[in-house]
């Protein structure tokens, strides 16, 4: 409900201005065949206060309560109303957090209300309405319909997969390989040395605490309970003498476990940390054809969860692990110490317990190492779909994502089946054979106590050290998953960290500065797997002059481009930038030079201001202002909600395709690169959009050394030179015109995409 | 009819254009030419990261008038005449006190700003930025922005209510 300001809202009038019903009912008469047209709501007052107030717009008048600001002054308590005559304007203003609606009688506003844009859609019809009423317009037509971005071929993506017939099997089988890629891990603990030693001192001490206990108790028997039970007289504190030092043992067991516990869980997560950043540092550092053969849910399943896997074993499980092995090392020990006979019968189970878990080790190795592998399949067909939803949706293959992604889930269940019934047979099988180890020396001992050979506190003690040792084993051996999930999960974290980059940086790279653009492409010819993409190609281009690179699809033009930013390195072949091989210079160094333009630009999560700023992110503020201005993207920057400071999505969603086009242009100039690589995009946007976008290349393209893949007309025209390739080989070089005349491959080009051209535009 | 139109106020700028704001309110920039532009909007270029930084004055259309660098070299009547208006335009409320997140998605906050009690939706974890000095910036629906100038003096119930969202 609607209350003016100075009169206190009655008590049921809700906080925070949500009422949802308009109530203006009773607050205003209709007059006799008046007609509601539109109605809206405002909430902000004159001093820029949260309120909520509404407008009625009806066929005669307009009514407002609160009547917020006038050219009188403020309003009184009583809804305002105007009759409204035909010159009247109703005008709405929102470029900011704070719109504002104006009434203007012969051109002089005469009422103002302000509203935020929560507001904006019902303020919006009501503008529409009074035009509508006052002029017979109808609704404001909509903006004609963005086109459709176009298609995101990466220029580096090549389909042909590749042969592995060069890979190096690495020696031994796969079990030890992930043993050892376990033991790897071990070295990253080395800048933590001295808590890891700590750690390891604590759980030494902290098993020998544990095992004081039963030994204790061999005195407590023999000594004190069995004499007085064959009536000899034993004074009664002996019994609290023992059971103190049992409590002290055992405090001071406890004690001790609580230090190593925390020490070693201190030393796993810094590990832990430090290995996922190694592992992302590396890949960043790989060249592109790691990339371009891989899936994007493969890559980030290992950087996040196999180091998370591996991180849980080491901070949880490894510190029960290491206690585990203490303590059955050292039981054993005791035991021999005690009665080397009645020990060796212990072990008896033992071998066939090593041996089943060998077996079954291997097994689970094998079914985690395939659990992680579909894992990593399904979380590659989020990757897919996730990003690509607009594909999914104008294809509508949603239903057919879906089976895609319940085939994968499939497949994660039935590997976690296998897992699981392996893993349901062997676990009781284990704690069977220690029971019957236990059996064992039940029966040995009676037969000693029996021979007198042993006391029963003897043997107490025995029972009791031979249970916590199996139970160690057991526990142990229920660690086996989570070792062998960790074994498999670092296997895959090293196979990462053991890749070595193709484009390699040379030993002592020449740093060349700001390079001057001289291109000299000698002799170069690549292959992609069996595929050859470009059979010995021969191009110098001079500093400053504009390159076209013209052809039809897969004749390598987009290879070439990849070739000069040196994202891969010619199978035979140089390429030189001013007389220095790529090969010999510094790859960083290099790409610096380099400015890229790609078909699809990619806009990352963050501010305008820090998309366009991404190869320079020192830039400064007026910088960076510049480089938007010459791309022609100021001014709808500026119509954002925050400026510069606006963030956009992932793929740039709030922000048209012409849009992220300009955003790209910007953050090329920002670079002032000496090398411009332009792909151009196939989509057309609308003509002013096209003037402006191209208005802003040529300013790009000025004074720089250009390569560019060509697609619009007007490149193509203003292009010094135009490089046509086909299959693979320069087929003619010359300029637009040279090459009309000699009518040959880039003639029928040319025509055929005029033709396209001018069909497109005709059936529009 | 027209009426001759009253000039409020006007400043003048080195740069030879000049701001005039109407009797209506309606701010008027003319340029060195002398040529009129009516309706025009003064907004800061960066409002987050450098508020004391460039202001751009922009045609109702939206192509760009002036551009200053910042608003510190400003002769002192043009200055508080951009200040007054920078002031009426924009609007980020600070949140004194959360009163309830709900559960649904988007989240409707309830809030009490130094503007007055309002309520507004955010969509996800992703429109709420922290920063190094305990102060967040909320973005709803409608991209409207909202300050909480310290978490942590938000009150108990406020900050619980907060950190569920993030």
């Amino acid at each position: 409900m609607a209350h003016a300001p100075g009169v206190p809202a009655p008590a049921s009038a809700p906080l925070h201005g949500q009422s949802p019903d308009l109530h203006w009912g009773d607050r205003v008469h209709l007059l006799p065949g008046e007609r509601v047209v539109a109605t809206c709501r405002f909430d902000l007052d004159a001093a820029l206060r949260f309120t909520d107030g509404w407008i009625v717009l009806t066929d005669r008048r307009l009514i407002a309560d609160p009547p917020a600001y006038s050219a009188a002054g403020v309003g009184a308590a009583a809804p305002r109303i105007w009759d409204l005559t035909a010159t009247d304007r109703l005008d709405v203003h929102l470029r900011t957090a704070v719109g504002r609606i104006e009434l203007s009688r012969d051109d002089a506003v005469i009422a103002r209300w302000l509203f935020t844009p929560a507001r904006a859609a019902a303020v919006h019809a009501v503008e529409d309405a009074f035009d509508a009423r006052i002029h017979g317009s109808s609704a404001k037509a909509n903006q004609p319909a963005e086109s459709a971005g176009g298609g995101s071929v990466e220029p580096a993506a090549l389909t042909v997969s590749r042969h592995d017939d060069d890979e190096d099997a690495e020696p031994g089988d796969a079990a030890s390989r992930s043993w050892r890629a376990l033991a790897r891990v071990v070295p990253f603990a080395r800048p933590h040395l001295a808590m890891t030693l700590l750690g390891i001192a604590l759980s030494l001490a902290s098993t020998a605490a544990a095992l004081v206990p039963p030994y204790l108790t061999m005195p407590l028997i023999d000594d004190v309970l069995v004499p007085r039970q064959s009536g000899q007289p034993v004074p009664f504190w002996w019994v609290w003498w023992y059971l103190g030092l049992l409590l002290l043992a055992a405090v001071a067991a406890w004690l001790l476990a609580w230090a190593q516990s925390w020490t070693l869980a201190w030393v796993s997560e810094r590990v832990a940390a430090d290995l996922r950043v190694r592992v992302y540092a590396h890949m960043q550092s790989l060249s592109l054809d790691f990339f371009s053969g891989r899936r994007t849910g493969d890559l980030m399943s290992r950087v996040a969860t196999d180091t998370e896997r591996l991180n849980v074993f080491l901070s949880v499980s490894l510190v029960e692990f290491v206690s585990n092995v203490l303590m059955a090392v050292f039981t054993i020990a005791v035991l021999f110490w005690i009665n080397p006979t009645v020990a060796m019968l212990t072990v008896v189970p033992f071998p066939l317990v090593v041996f089943v878990v060998a077996v079954v080790r291997d097994r689970m190795r094998r079914g985690f190492s395939r659990v992680s592998v579909v894992s990593a399949d399904m979380q590659s067909v989020l990757a897919d779909t996730i990003p690509g939803i607009r594909v999914v949706k104008a294809f509508a293959q949603e239903a057919r994502e879906v089976e895609r992604f319940a085939a994968a889930n499939e497949r994660v269940l039935d590997a976690g089946d296998r897992l699981n019934a392996v893993w349901s047979f062997f676990s009781p099988f284990v704690g069977f054979c220690t029971e019957i180890g236990v059996l064992i020396v039940w029966a040995a001992g009676a037969m000693l106590v029996f021979r007198d050979a042993v006391t029963v506190g003897g043997l107490t003690a025995f029972l009791a050290y031979i249970t916590r040792f199996y139970g160690r084993v057991e526990s142990l051996v229920r660690m086996v998953p989570s070792t062998q999930r960790a074994a498999a999960a670092a296997e895959r974290i090293f196979e990462i960290l053991d890749t070595k980059a193709t484009v390699a940086e040379a030993p002592r790279p020449i740093r060349p500065g700001r390079v001057r653009g001289r291109i000299e492409v000698s002799g170069v010819h690549f292959r992609y797997g069996a595929r050859e993409i470009l059979h010995g190609i021969d191009l110098v281009i001079e500093p400053g002059e504009m390159i076209g690179l013209v052809g039809t699809s897969g004749s390598g033009k987009s290879t070439l481009a990849n070739l000069i930013c040196r994202f891969y390195d010619p199978s035979s072949g140089s390429i030189r930038v001013d007389g220095h091989d790529l090969r010999d210079l510094s790859i960083t160094d290099y790409r610096r030079n380099l400015g890229c333009v790609l078909q699809e630009p990619f806009l990352f999560f963050g501010s305008v201001a820090d998309n366009i700023a991404y190869g320079r992110p020192d830039a400064g503020r007026d910088e960076i202002v510049e480089a938007a201005r010459a791309a022609g993207a100021h001014d709808f920057i500026l119509a954002l909600p925050a400026a510069y400071d606006s963030r956009v999505g992932e793929r740039g969603g709030s922000l048209s395709g012409g849009e992220r086009q300009r955003l790209s242009i910007a953050r090329a100039l920002l670079v002032e690169p000496r090398i411009l690589v332009l792909d151009e995009a196939t989509s057309s946007v609308d003509v002013e959009t096209e003037a402006v976008i191209q208005a802003a290349i040529d300013r790009l393209v000025l004074g720089r050394t250009t390569i560019a893949i060509a697609h619009r007309l007007s490149t193509l025209r203003r292009a010094n030179r135009l490089v046509v390739l086909d299959a693979g080989s320069i087929v003619e070089t010359g300029t637009h015109d040279e090459l009309l005349a000699a009518d040959g491959v880039y003639a029928r080009l040319y025509r055929a995409q005029l033709r396209a051209a001018e069909e497109a535009a005709a059936t529009v | 009819m027209t009426t001759p139109r009253a000039h409020a106020t006007t400043a003048r700028s080195a740069g030879g254009w000049s701001l005039e704001r109407r009797d209506d309110g309606r701010l008027d920039f003319v340029d060195a030419q002398g040529r009129r532009h009516e309706n025009v909007d003064v907004l800061r270029a960066f409002p987050v990261s450098a508020p004391e930084g460039p202001v751009a004055i922009v045609a109702d259309s939206g192509g760009e008038l002036a551009w200053l660098d910042a608003l510190a070299g400003v002769e002192p009547p043009l200055r508080s005449l951009l200040e007054a208006e920078l002031a009426a335009r924009e609007l980020v409320p600070v949140i004194e006190r959360i009163d309830s997140v709900s559960d649904s998605e988007p989240a409707e906050w309830c809030v009490v700003t130094d503007h007055g009690p309002r309520a507004f939706k955010v969509r996800h974890a992703d429109d709420i930025a922290r920063r190094d000095d305990g102060s967040a910036t909320v973005t709803d629906t409608v991209g409207m922005r909202y300050v909480i100038p310290d978490v942590a003096k938000l009150g108990t119930q406020g900050r619980r209510l907060f950190e569920k969202m993030v």
